[in-house]
């Protein structure tokens, strides 16, 4: 069983409970008298009227729309009764009077011992109020005691509900304790909970106004915070008995207070289907207009016949949008579809039922139905908004959660993009840039070496110019070179070295390592060992005299070494010890170490120079 | 009479080279150019029998009178003169049709023997253009599609040879001297391994050519 259903049973079962609470008391203890006959005689005075030959004798409960048709003011009625001899002496006793509309005035035994208001225009409105009277002891005798009451009443076309029209209940006489519990506990039915319930609905209706003002988008909430203020205010009603205004002007007031009613509700349902109508707005402010120009128009004397027509209208139309929208959430296949026909169902029954019972075409209930059950129907759709309500805004709180996490991780990948790009970027333009530095120091540089070069008269200038170039080139390869293969390496300085020596006509003798290898020589240690290599064959050649140069390549796994050897005359010594600059030698050695390898250098006069060149792979 | 085409921005350098080609063919006549819009002019008016041409040129690379040469005169023989000494440079040259190529900075008196040897059919090859001429046919043969109507072009056995070992810094008499082969037979491996370096390479951009058009259909 879900929980929704079991919710279900639960209310249903409070309303049986409530159901049971609410059945009348049997009151009718052995020493409660019930008078259900009196005398009655018109009258307008002050004091009780002489019950002669005008009296006549009439049954309660006296309904005047039965008895006394379009009769309005006040009538006396008269009975006797008998101090129960069973009741204790020291018991007060009491006259519970249910319903006696609109006012009453009791007199006992000639004095006049209660009032309930306001007896003449405009008279206090206690149609809904029981009355309880204490019969004081000292006016009472054992026998024939004389009961006097005048009711102050209205007409039934007067008023817009039987409930307001004139009349008086049966009259109950016993312990004011037994008699107090009963009147309390009508009271509290019939008026404290319809109070409570309006305050509650009026609360709710205020708390959904502000829903609906912060949630513009959600016109239902706002129109359902209204429905509910209005209908509380309406309420409310009860509180005041005494208004400043007659009862024509009030029951007027309190007939057109459900035409705005009426429209707050059938926007309410369209809106919560989301439907608009132009037309049926602008026919709901002209019904606001119409309702009460009829009624003045028609004039209090024929306000119960207009509400015999407006208000089975009214109820009609709220019934047809009703069903208008259930048929749409039908069609729709909305999952609170049966939540909204059992509500609707409910609360139009009950509305049927309460202008039936305005109409009189039924008995009125013990306790005000539709005042109880139609705010709790209202208590429980509000819930349900608010719940709705709720799970969007937790729905929109998970959805902007996730949105966030989704921005944080595009935000996080994009940075990352971003980044790789600007790596790529740096990349791109430093390349570019290393080519275009090449591109102008060959254009510009290279064009004014290669024409001293050319066109100098001195032969040592020409060299050094060439010699400068072949630098700057080797330096542009430095800048833009990419690693190349050891092997290949190999091979190039091989092809320069054996064409230059044999241009030289010194015998050379090259040896590389056995096998090929794949290991890789950062451009940068290419262009060094190339220049180390050519300055050794460049001193070969314009130094040593040899006839024969021997070279060994050897590759290991972290380093490379390649041997020169010639058979020339050596290197000679400087005064101080050390070998000749002029040779070159300290710029190898400086170059060596730039790539953390080492130039070792041997010579002596007579037996020719060995270089031993040492780098890291 | 020899007709000459120099092409070169440089005007010292210019007028350095005509000396030195008058040194070499004393019986030539030398037409210069600057740009390679003058060049392609030259080409289009005179019928050539030796081109030298720079690469950097202001308006454009020498690389484009290369190939104008090739293909309206086959038969004239096309040297890249240069301060490049990369194959990154030389290598589209070649390509394009170069029969050799001259580095600028070298000695007058060099420069003046590799012109003589290449007139006489010897151009040079160095390790990096060799390499890169194995790895150009090497992704020559990987390739399946072929233009139609375009011969398949292939290094033959000896040509590889060659190429191999040049590649791995023998100079090319001392190929000569292993594979027992005289001077001029290995200048003529050379020089065909040039030539099929540009039938292939031409092939190349014919294809490549065909593919766009393929694509813009």
């Amino acid at each position: 069983m879900s929980i929704r259903a079991r919710l279900a049973l639960a209310a249903v079962a409070a309303l049986m409970w409530l159901a049971v609470a609410m059945l009348p008391v049997d009151a009718r203890a052995a020493d409660v008298t019930v008078i259900d006959k009196a005398l009655t005689a018109p009258g307008t005075g002050t004091g009780p009227p002489a019950f002669g030959s005008t009296a006549r004798p009439v049954k309660l409960p006296d309904d005047w729309a039965e008895t006394r048709p379009r009769f309005d003011g006040s009538v006396w009625y008269a009975v006797t009764f008998d101090r129960p001899a069973e009741m204790d002496a020291q018991d007060l006793l009491a006259l519970y009077v249910e319903r006696a509309c609109s006012n009453l005035e009791v007199w006992l035994n000639g004095q006049r011992i209660f009032s309930g208001g306001r007896m003449s225009e405009p008279v206090t409105r206690n149609c809904h109020y029981p009355q309880l009277v204490t019969l004081p002891g000292a006016l009472l005798t054992e026998r024939g005691n004389a009961l006097e009451l005048q009711v102050q009443g209205h007409a039934l076309q007067r008023v817009a509900s039987r409930l307001r029209a004139g009349g008086l209940s049966v009259l109950t006489i016993g312990p004011q304790s037994v008699l107090a519990a009963q009147h309390l506990k009508h009271r509290f039915w019939n008026v404290t909970i319809v109070e409570i319930v309006s305050v509650v609905l009026a609360v709710t209706g205020l708390v959904m106004i502000g829903l609906g003002l912060m949630n513009r988008r959600e016109a239902y909430l706002s129109y359902f915070g209204w429905l509910s203020l209005a209908w509380g205010l309406l309420s409310m009603r009860l509180w005041w008995r005494d208004l400043p205004w007659d009862n024509a002007v009030t029951e007027f007031l309190v007939c057109i207070a459900y035409t705005p009613v009426t429209a707050l509700a059938v926007q309410f349902l369209l809106s919560y289907v989301d439907l608009r109508s132009r037309w049926i707005e602008n026919a709901l402010i002209a019904q606001c207009v119409l309702l009460p120009a009829t009624l003045l128009l028609a004039g209090p004397s024929r306000l119960y016949a207009m509400a015999a027509i407006w208000y089975p209208l009214l109820l009609l139309e709220v019934a047809a949008i009703a069903v208008l929208i259930l048929a749409i959430a039908w069609r729709r296949k909305r999952r609170d579809f049966g939540a909204m026909l059992a509500v609707l169902a409910v609360t139009l029954g009950l509305m049927l039922h309460s202008v039936a019972v305005y109409l009189g075409l039924i008995e009125a209930p013990q306790w005000p139905v539709m005042q109880i059950v139609v705010p709790l129907m209202v208590a429980g759709v509000a819930g349900r908004l608010l719940y709705v309500f709720a799970r969007s805004l937790r729905a929109a709180e998970d959805g902007r959660e996730s949105l966030e996490t989704r921005i944080a991780q595009v935000t996080a990948e994009l940075e990352q993009n971003f980044a790789q790009l600007a790596d790529l970027r740096v990349e791109q333009v430093t390349e570019k840039e290393r080519k275009r530095i090449a591109g102008d120091l060959h254009d510009d540089l290279g064009a004014k070496l290669l024409t001293i070069v050319h066109t100098s008269e001195s032969e040592r200038i020409s060299t050094l110019a060439r010699e400068a170039l072949e630098e700057m080139r080797l330096s542009v390869r430095g800048l833009t070179g990419k690693p190349m293969r050891l092997a290949d390496a190999l091979a190039d300085w091989r092809a320069e070295t054996v064409l230059r020596l044999g241009q030289a006509n010194i015998e050379i003798d090259w040896r590389g390592p056995p096998e090929e290898t794949d290991q890789l020589l950062p451009a940068r240690g290419f262009v060094q060992t190339t220049r180390i290599l050519r300055e050794a064959v460049s001193n070969i050649i314009k130094h040593s005299g040899a006839s024969h140069c021997k070279v060994r390549c050897t590759i290991g796994d972290h380093l490379f070494g390649i041997l020169v050897q010639d058979n020339g005359k050596g290197i000679p010594m400087e005064l101080d010890g050390k070998l000749d600059r002029g040779h070159g030698m300290s710029s190898m050695k400086h170059r060596a170490k730039q790539m953390q390898g080492q130039c070792l250098v041997e010579s002596g006069p007579g037996y020719g120079t060995v270089i031993r060149l040492t780098l890291p792979l | 009479m020899t007709e000459i085409l120099l092409l070169e921005d440089l005007p010292e350098i210019r007028s350095w080279l005509k000396v030195l080609i008058k040194q070499v063919f004393p019986d030539s006549n030398v037409h210069e150019a600057a740009r390679v819009h003058d060049a392609l002019e030259l080409v289009s008016a005179v019928k050539f029998n030796l081109a030298l041409c720079d690469l950097g040129l202001p308006d454009g690379s020498g690389v484009d009178v290369v190939a104008a040469l090739r293909e309206t005169q086959p038969e004239c023989q096309s040297v890249v003169v240069t301060i490049h000494d990369d194959d990154d440079h030389l290598f589209p040259a070649l390509q394009a049709g170069a029969f050799g190529y001259l580095l600028k900075e070298q000695a007058r008196e060099l420069i003046a023997e590799q012109l003589k040897r290449m007139s006489q059919g010897e151009p040079p090859l160095s390790p990096s253009i060799a390499r890169r001429v194995i790895s150009h046919f090497a992704s020559q043969t990987q390739r399946q599609e072929r233009p139609q109507n375009m011969p398949h072009v292939a290094l033959t056995d000896r040509e590889n040879e060659v190429l191999l070992r040049v590649a791995k810094g023998f100079t090319l008499p001392e190929i000569g001297v292993q594979l027992n082969l005289s001077r001029h037979t290995i200048a003529d491996y050379v020089k065909q391994i040039y030539r099929k370096l540009n039938v292939s390479s031409r092939a190349e951009a014919a294809l490549e050519a065909q593919r766009l058009g393929l694509f813009r259909r």
